[in-house]
Order: structure tokens, then C-alpha cells, then sequence
């Protein structure tokens, strides 16, 4: 029914048709709905299932096995054989950095997940408390943040030496401070609103405060956020290999591939364009899913 | 012994706020009587405390001085814990902005159902869920609508919730923080209505702030004036649109625009615009806009004082401009 | 009779996303001569701003379409104009003001400067000249001019609204659109700009279009009024007609929702349901579900517009065939 017809309302009455009739518009479902209409977004999400699913695949995908060394294919420029040629020791780049994938995507998420966990909780406590908590705890994410990136990261490893479990900790303690701020950030944000006034005006409790109407509001932004370090904590791992203070050989990590490639850098870039290609593609995919989860999660922020 | 006729009796409070430039005068020295069963309205221009009021009785915050007397205990001066123990339940409070005061990510029925399983943690839940549905009915929100979410709802529908909230405790006394400013004027009618009939069923007592003075004109029995924090004029309602004493209240009544073409008030425009509630210098506070200041009004505070019964001011000259 | 300044005739905007079309204004006319103050009055969601802003031009592109009808200014229709004329048209001739003055005031900029951006961008003159003329439209809407150095965070709410007037007025608009100018204000305030903006009306001769919730400010600073609602006039005609003489169902129940100063009413009168959703409006009348004389035949079309005496239009089926 209407004053007029147009056809914009056809268009519309027969997409609705389509539609089952059990639809409930939830802030959740409207999200998504905002985030499907995102066409960027969606290149993002894209990229990061098919990096995905190139982690899971790789044995299937990967002509060779990573550390495969081959001495009748050294150097090899890339070609119907070695798609993405072969290195020093001739094992096949294309594999390297197919396998590379499952080790950049993995560590990264232990990264993030490991920074969430420390920076992301004492940013909730730090916004929720408020008062002297709030203050101890940001100035010394102030000091951490104080430190350059690399320099932490080599202190760390310096202390504690290399292996994953201490490059995630590297990492973790990089991107603690950032985490702690945009964390405390968006408690903030939501303890500011009426609605949580309103619940204490109604005697909810502190546990119950945080749990169900705290950290459901403020887990949107906190989603933003944790698609967006993945990024940077693919970054710093690479740079970390890259400088050698991260995964030894011949883990297929990426930096580290940069690493080995970076002494024939003029006689053959294709060592290092594929696997920088692969890090760029990665963090550019992350960033522009994490830009439409933005816009999806709130409209208002753009 | 419990004293009959008022519910709530607010002795000096104060309650001020520090900010970087200085202590910011909310409220501040305000005394008043609230009747029980009655509906007291507190009107006055932002900025002027009287949110701060309201949110001060529900211990949103905590006075910084004073008592409020509610059955003969001092409400403000006891451990929140207490308070939010025994008392939580019979001071409730209706927000301004249905818009923001329920949390987006809640259905309608879970948002009823909150305060009632919150405090009543060992009701079943069927018992809550049934309760909940009572109280969408008694405050007229439909059935089909108890797995809507506020963002599928009109400004009404949502103020009913949030009224559904707050009653669903069995309240005493209910601070209505301007619960109608943010909705159209039809529907206005309809949450005021509600209101009333509310009140009436249930012997409720009101604190009604709103910066709209017909409305509290229509929803009130006694109306308090507020200007930088203090009180300066409460009186029976209709007292206060024949016979307006303060200077102040005389010009709010007078700046508000009538629909109807054959009324015409001589108006007084005021100079100028709130001045600042940091650190006040010790002074009527509208003395800076009253035309009628004098060296006296600059220099000395006027208390509130009984000029007839039950209605008390705080002017100077009082005696001079009642009728 | 005097000059014919504005005409809208039949004025269709609809707003079409992938979800919906919101039918915002369903054929919209009306008329404005020199010189003359027009109400916009209605609730949320009635059109009152999708109006104003086609007549600006300044409708959102991607969403926004005119469906029909024309807006003639001085006798062009300004929906056939090409940008460059529309941006001629638009500043020098006709200006807006909105109901958050924040919005339209840049933050970085001196107000001053803002005023004489203005003046320059359509006046050929100097810099200086420029100013000169910024500091005597601060000192025309009472802001001492010695503050034009100051920036808009320096101003409270009233003080930046009556910048922005300053603004809109600078060079001299034979139309000034006033989209909730006061809403935002306490009444105080809003008394100060409504006073202010009426002078200057008698000073210049502008024309307003003034859009509003609020009857009384209507009462108070117009000459004709036209009533809205689902994006249709119900009913227009002179400030007299509207208020002594209301004739559409919805005029009269909303006079009769609104809470009187000088009367006493125990309920007020409730008009039910809700604003019809403008994504869903029926085939006939769209007030006739909420309409307490709703007949048959109103829920079987569309009334036209019914000329009554003089100026006074209504939309109504009760007075077709009544001409």
C-alpha cells in the first residue's frame, strides 16, 4: 500500500516477497546487513576466507613440501615448474609461502588472542574502575608504548629466546598498550550511555553489569579491533623474522622467507616480492574487513 | 515515629562536582517535602540541577551533604550497599531519553524481565516471565512485541518500557526524569495519561522534572522552581500560574509560548543567559538577570522563606511582588 | 495583492533505499508572498524538514528523489535550475537555519570570519568591508561585536543559534527557512531568538518559513500556518483559521493533546496509536486510522484538498462537496 507507486517499491515489494516471513531484525542481523551492502568489505572478507582457506589446504595446494631441498633447482626464476621460482637451497617459494600462511595466519591469531587477553582485560578494568586503578594501569601501558615496537620485541627475545611461544609473547607485549586503550576506550564509551545508568537504576549488579550489558555492547568495537591487530601483529612478526630475531629456518614464515631472500635481492627479487606480496595482500584484506566491520557495527562512527 | 503525610523529606542537599575549574554547585542547599501520593514537579532551565536532584535521591550520585529522609531513615547518608539492598526497589526512576536507556542489544521482554529477576534472584523463571508480562500489559505494550528490539520501536512504545521497568519493582516513589520531552506531542498525551492512571491505581508519589511547564502544570500537585542549583519558589500548582512571586519564575512563565491567539502576556525578556554554577559567589543567583536586582541581591543569598502556606520563596523583595 | 515570492505545487519526495521507500512528502502545496511568516507545523516523520530542505536543494542525491511537482521562485522553477543557478539562488536569496547550531558553524573558524566568508562569497567586496559588515550582523542578532575574534566552542547554545541567524541573514535572503530553530533552547532563550528573529523580520522584510513542533511559538510569530502530517498538508490557511477556527480532525485533536496553562483538565485527550510509518502508508487517508470521525468513505480514498473561506484549506473528507 501506498500514495504512489514507483518503481523502487516493486523492486522492493518483490525482494520482500522472496523473503521469509519469521524475520526478526536484530542489531546483530542489521550489522551483517550493513556489512553485506559494503562491497570493500566484502573484497576483505573474501581475501581472508581464501587465505584461510590456503592455510588449511596447503598440503593439498603446495606443489612441494616447504623445506624440500632440491640442489638441481637452485635459484631458480619463477616458471612453469616453480611458479614462484625457487630459493638458495632450491626449495620452491610457491610452496614456502603457501605453507607460510598457515604459520603467519596461526601465530598471528595466538598474537592477537594473547594481546586481547592482557591488553584487552586490563583496559576493561582500567574503564570500568576508573580512579586510581584506571591511572596506574594506562601509565604504564604509557611506558610499554614509550618503547619503540622492535626494540621490545629484540629485548624480549633477547630474554626470553627464539620459538613461537616467546614470539607471541614478543608480540603481545607490543601490541598490549594499543589494545589496553581502544579496550578501555569502548568500556568507556558504553558506561557512558544512559542504559547502563539505568541499570544501576534498577539494581543490577556489578558481574552482571559487565557481563551482559558491558562487554555485549562494547564487543562490536572490540571485534573491530581484533581484526585490525591482526594486521599488525602479522606486521611485527615479519618484521621480527625479517631482522632475524623471530622464527628460525625453515619454518615458511614469511619474514623469514624476506629474510633469506634479501641477500639476492638484486639477482633474484622474486624471492622477496612473493612472500612481501603475501604480507601486503594479508594486512590490506584484515584492514578493509575490519573498516566494513566498522561501518557495520556502527553507522555512526564513519 | 513515621511521619504520615510526606514520603520523603530532603534537608539542605547538596551536591557538587569538582571540575577542573572549579567545584560545580549541582545542587546546591535544597530542602523540600514530598507528599505522599502526590506529584511534585521540579521545573527550571538546563543546567539548573534538576537532574542532578533526581539522580541524587536514587543514590546515582551521592550527596555531598544534607539528608533525605524517606520512612524516617536518611537514605543519602547510609553504605550504598544498604541502600541498594533495602531501598533500591522503592525509588525508581523513568529516563529522559528512551532512545539511549535500554540497552540496544535486549528484547523487549528481557529488558521487563531484568529488574525483576535482578531482584528477585530466586524467582523461577517462569514466575518472571509471567510478572514481565504483566507489566507489559499494565503499561499497554502488546504481546507480538515481546521479541522486538528498541530499535524496532517508537520513542512511546519505548518510554513504556522503560515505565514497565521501573514499576515492575512495586516502587513507592518513582523520579520521572523528563519522560516526555523527547516525544511528539500526541504521544505525549498518551504517556502522561498513563501516569496518571498509574499513580492512581497504585498510591504512587512522583518526582516529575521537566523543563515544560504546561506539562507540569498538568501532571503536578506542588511545582518547585530550581535556578543554578537552588530552590526558589515551590508552591501548590495552580498557585504558581496566578500567583508567581519570584522574579525568576515569572519570566520561565512568561517566556513560554501560548497556542491560542487571544492571550496575550506582557512578556519579560531576560538579559542574558545562565551564568555559570562554579564556585557561586555568595549572591542571589539570578541577580545577574533579574531586573529588579538591587546592591542587596548582589551581596547577600535570600533564604527560602513561607510568605503563605505552602508556598515558600527565595527573593529578597518577596513581599513586593505578591499579589 | 502582494508579490508571489515561493509557490510549491504538488511536491512528491520520496527516499528509496534497498529496503524501503519512505514516502516523505506526498504531494506538498503551498504558497508564500513577501514578506510573510509561514508555520510548518506536524510531528516527527510528517515531512516538515524534507520540504524545507527541497526547497534548498539540499536533499540527500543518492537517496532522495522527486518523484513530481515543481518549487517556483519568483515564478522559475527551481527543480529544473542547473547547480550553478540552484547555488545562486541558494545563500543569496534564500537561507536555513537548523535546530542544532553546531552543525552549521565551522569550529576551527572565528565566527566573524564565518559571517564574512558569507558576505564575500555573495557580495562583490573587500575584506575589510566584509568584516565590517560581520561585526554589525553580530551586533544586530545582540552579540557584542568586539567577540567576532572568538570562536563557537566560546558561545553557549543561544548565543551560537543567534550566530547562526547572523549568517543566514548576512546578505540579505528574501527567504529564510527556520527548521526548529528554538527546539534546542530553553524557553528563556528561545523567547530572546523569537523576539530577535521577529524584529529582524520587520527590519529586512524576509520571509520565513518556520518549521516547528510547537503550537505556541506558531501563535506567537506567524501569519499563515499549514498543519502536516505523513507528508501531506491537512490543513493551511491564516493563524486565525488554524487556531479559532480548526477544522481537520488532526488540528483539533492536537490542540486538545496538548496540556493547557489556563485550563484545568484531569486526562488529556489522547489521539491513538502512532505516527503512520511513511514506508507504509495506506491508500486513503492516512490520518483515518487514528481519526476519531473516521467514516467509510474515508478509508476508500484519498480526499483532495477542499478550499473553504478565504485562504483555509483542508484535506478532509467531512467538507467535500462543502465548497
Amino acid at each position: 500500500m501506498a500514495k504512489r507507486h514507483t518503481p523502487a517499491m516493486e523492486r522492493i515489494e518483490k525482494k520482500n516477497a522472496k523473503r521469509k516471513k519469521e524475520y526478526r531484525s536484530t542489531p546483530g542481523r542489521e550489522a551483517w546487513k550493513r556489512f553485506k551492502r559494503n562491497p570493500t568489505a566484502l573484497v576483505g572478507l573474501v581475501l581472508v576466507c581464501a587465505l584461510i582457506l590456503v592455510a588449511i589446504f596447503a598440503p593439498l595446494l603446495a606443489p612441494y613440501d616447504y623445506a624440500e631441498q632440491n640442489y638441481g633447482a637452485m635459484l631458480q626464476k619463477p616458471g612453469p615448474g616453480h611458479p614462484f621460482g625457487t630459493d638458495a637451497f632450491g626449495r620452491d617459494i610457491f610452496s614456502r609461502v603457501i605453507y607460510g600462511a598457515r604459520y603467519s595466519l596461526l601465530i598471528a591469531l595466538f598474537c592477537t588472542l594473547a594481546a586481547l587477553f592482557s591488553g584487552g582485560l586490563l583496559g576493561i578494568i582500567a574503564g570500568y574502575f576508573g580512579g586510581t586503578v584506571d591511572t596506574v594501569i594506562m601509565r604504564i601501558m604509557d611506558i610499554f608504548q614509550a618503547i619503540p615496537m622492535i626494540m621490545m620485541a629484540m629485548c624480549i627475545v633477547s630474554v626470553l629466546g627464539n620459538g613461537i611461544p616467546q614470539l607471541v609473547a614478543a608480540v603481545m607485549f607490543c601490541s598490549m598498550p594499543t589494545m589496553a586503550r581502544n579496550n578501555r576506550a569502548a568500556i568507556l564509551r558504553v558506561r557512558g550511555s544512559d542504559y547502563i545508568e539505568a541499570s544501576e537504576a534498577i539494581g543490577v549488579g556489578r558481574v552482571r553489569m559487565i557481563v551482559r550489558h558491558m562487554i555485549p555492547n562494547a564487543v562490536g568495537i572490540m571485534i573491530i579491533f581484533f581484526v585490525g591487530f591482526l594486521a599488525v601483529s602479522i606486521m611485527i612478526m615479519s618484521s621480527m623474522s625479517y631482522i632475524g630475531i623471530g622464527l628460525s629456518a625453515p619454518t615458511p614464515e614469511w619474514g623469514l622467507i624476506l629474510n633469506e631472500g634479501k641477500m639476492y635481492m638484486t639477482s633474484a627479487p622474486y624471492m622477496m616480492i612473493f612472500p612481501a606480496m603475501m604480507i601486503m595482500i594479508t594486512c590490506f584484506a584484515f584492514n578493509l574487513m575490519g573498516d566494513g566491520l566498522r561501518d557495520a557495527f556502527d553507522p555512526r562512527l564513519k | 515515629m513515621e511521619n504520615e503525610k510526606n514520603l520523603i523529606e530532603i534537608r539542605n542537599l547538596k551536591k557538587y562536582f569538582n571540575t577542573p575549574r572549579g567545584q560545580l554547585h549541582a545542587v546546591d542547599n535544597v530542602t523540600m517535602d514530598i507528599e505522599k501520593g502526590k506529584t511534585i514537579g521540579v521545573v527550571g532551565e538546563s543546567g539548573c540541577g534538576k537532574s542532578t536532584l533526581g539522580k541524587t535521591l536514587m543514590r546515582l550520585h551521592s550527596a555531598t551533604s544534607g539528608s533525605v529522609m524517606y520512612k524516617d531513615v536518611d537514605i543519602a547518608a547510609m553504605p550504598l550497599k544498604e541502600f541498594k539492598k533495602n531501598y533500591r526497589a522503592d525509588i525508581q526512576m523513568i529516563f529522559q531519553d528512551p532512545y539511549a536507556s535500554l540497552d540496544p542489544r535486549m528484547s523487549v521482554l528481557q529488558l521487563v524481565e531484568e529488574p525483576i529477576s535482578v531482584n528477585d534472584p530466586k524467582l523461577s523463571k517462569a514466575d518472571v516471565e509471567k510478572k514481565a508480562k504483566e507489566m507489559m500489559e499494565l503499561v499497554g505494550l502488546a504481546k507480538r512485541l515481546e521479541g522486538s528490539y528498541p530499535h524496532e520501536l517508537d520513542g512511546g512504545r519505548r518510554q513504556r518500557i522503560g515505565i514497565a521497568r521501573a514499576l515492575s519493582l512495586d516502587p513507592q516513589f518513582i523520579v520521572c526524569d523528563e519522560p516526555v520531552s523527547a516525544l511528539d506531542v500526541s504521544i505525549q498525551a498518551q504517556i502522561l495519561n498513563l501516569l496518571q492512571d498509574l499513580q492512581k491505581e497504585r498510591g504512587l508519589t512522583y518526582m516529575f522534572i521537566t523543563h515544560d511547564m504546561s506539562v507540569v502544570k498538568h501532571i503536578s500537585d506542588d511545582i518547585a522552581v530550581m535556578y543554578l542549583g537552588q530552590l526558589i519558589e515551590k508552591c501548590p500548582a495552580d498557585e504558581i500560574f496566578e500567583n508567581t512571586i519570584h522574579p525568576y519564575s515569572q519570566a520561565l512563565l512568561s517566556a513560554i509560548p501560548i497556542p491560542d491567539l487571544h492571550i496575550k502576556r506582557e512578556r519579560m525578556i531576560m538579559k542574558g543567559e545562565l551564568t555559570s554554577p562554579i564556585n557561586p559567589k555568595p549572591c542571589c543567583r539570578f541577580a545577574a538577570r533579574c531586573p529588579f536586582a538591587t546592591d542587596k541581591c548582589h551581596s547577600e543569598e535570600p533564604t527560602l522563606r513561607e510568605m503563605k502556606p505552602n508556598h515558600q520563596v527565595a527573593c529578597h523583595y518577596a513581599e513586593k511582588f505578591m499579589k | 495583492m502582494s508579490e508571489k515570492l515561493l509557490d510549491v505545487k504538488n511536491l512528491v519526495v520520496h527516499y528509496e533505499t534497498d529496503e524501503e521507500v519512505v514516502e516523505a512528502v506526498n504531494g506538498v502545496s503551498f504558497s508564500l508572498n513577501k514578506g510573510e511568516i509561514m508555520g510548518l507545523v506536524g510531528e516527527t516523520g510528517a515531512g516538515k524538514t524534507t520540504t524545507a530542505l527541497a526547497i534548498m536543494g539540499l536533499l540527500p542525491d543518492r537517496v532522495a528523489n522527486v518523484i513530481e511537482g515543481s518549487i517556483e521562485w519568483e515564478g522559475e522553477d527551481m527543480l529544473k535550475m542547473s547547480k550553478a543557478q540552484m547555488r545562486q539562488v541558494r545563500g543569496k536569496k534564500i537561507s536555513m537555519i537548523f535546530q542544532d547550531p553546531m552543525t552549521a558553524l565551522n569550529p576551527t573558524i572565528p565566527v566573524g570570519e564565518q559571517i564574512a566568508e558569507v558576505v564575500m562569497l555573495h557580495e562583490k567586496c573587500s575584506r575589510v568591508e566584509a568584516m565590517k559588515r560581520a561585526q554589525d550582523m553580530l551586533a544586530m542578532v545582540g552579540i557584542v561585536p568586539e567577540r567576532y575574534k572568538e570562536y563557537p566552542h566560546q558561545f553557549s547554545g543561544g548565543m551560537k543559534q543567534r550566530i547562526v541567524i547572523a549568517i543566514a541573514l548576512a546578505c540579505e535572503p528574501d527567504l529564510l527557512i527556520a527548521d526548529e530553530p528554538t527546539t534546542a533552547l530553553d524557553v528563556t532563550i528561545q523567547a530572546q531568538i523569537l523576539d530577535m528573529m521577529r524584529n529582524l523580520q520587520k527590519q529586512q522584510g524576509t520571509s520565513i518559513i518556520l518549521i516547528t513542533h510547537d503550537l505556541g511559538v506558531v501563535a506567537e510569530m506567524c501569519d499563515h500556518c499549514a498543519v502536516m502530517y505523513a507528508g501531506e498538508i491537512v490543513e493551511h490557511g491564516t493563524v486565525e483559521d488554524i487556531f479559532d477556527n480548526p477544522k481537520h480532525p488532526y488540528t483539533k485533536a492536537l490542540y486538545e493533546s496538548i496540556p493547557s496553562l489556563d485550563k484545568k483538565v484531569d486526562r488529556l485527550h489522547v489521539i491513538q496509536g502512532m505516527v503512520s510509518d511513511p514506508t507504509c502508508l495506506p491508500t486513503y487517508c492516512s490520518f483515518a486510522d487514528r481519526c476519531e470521525e473516521c467514516t467509510e468513505a474515508c478509508k476508500q480514498g484519498d480526499p483532495t484538498t477542499v478550499h473553504l473561506e478565504g485562504e483555509h484549506t483542508v484535506k478532509c473528507f467531512k467538507y467535500c462537496g462543502k465548497e
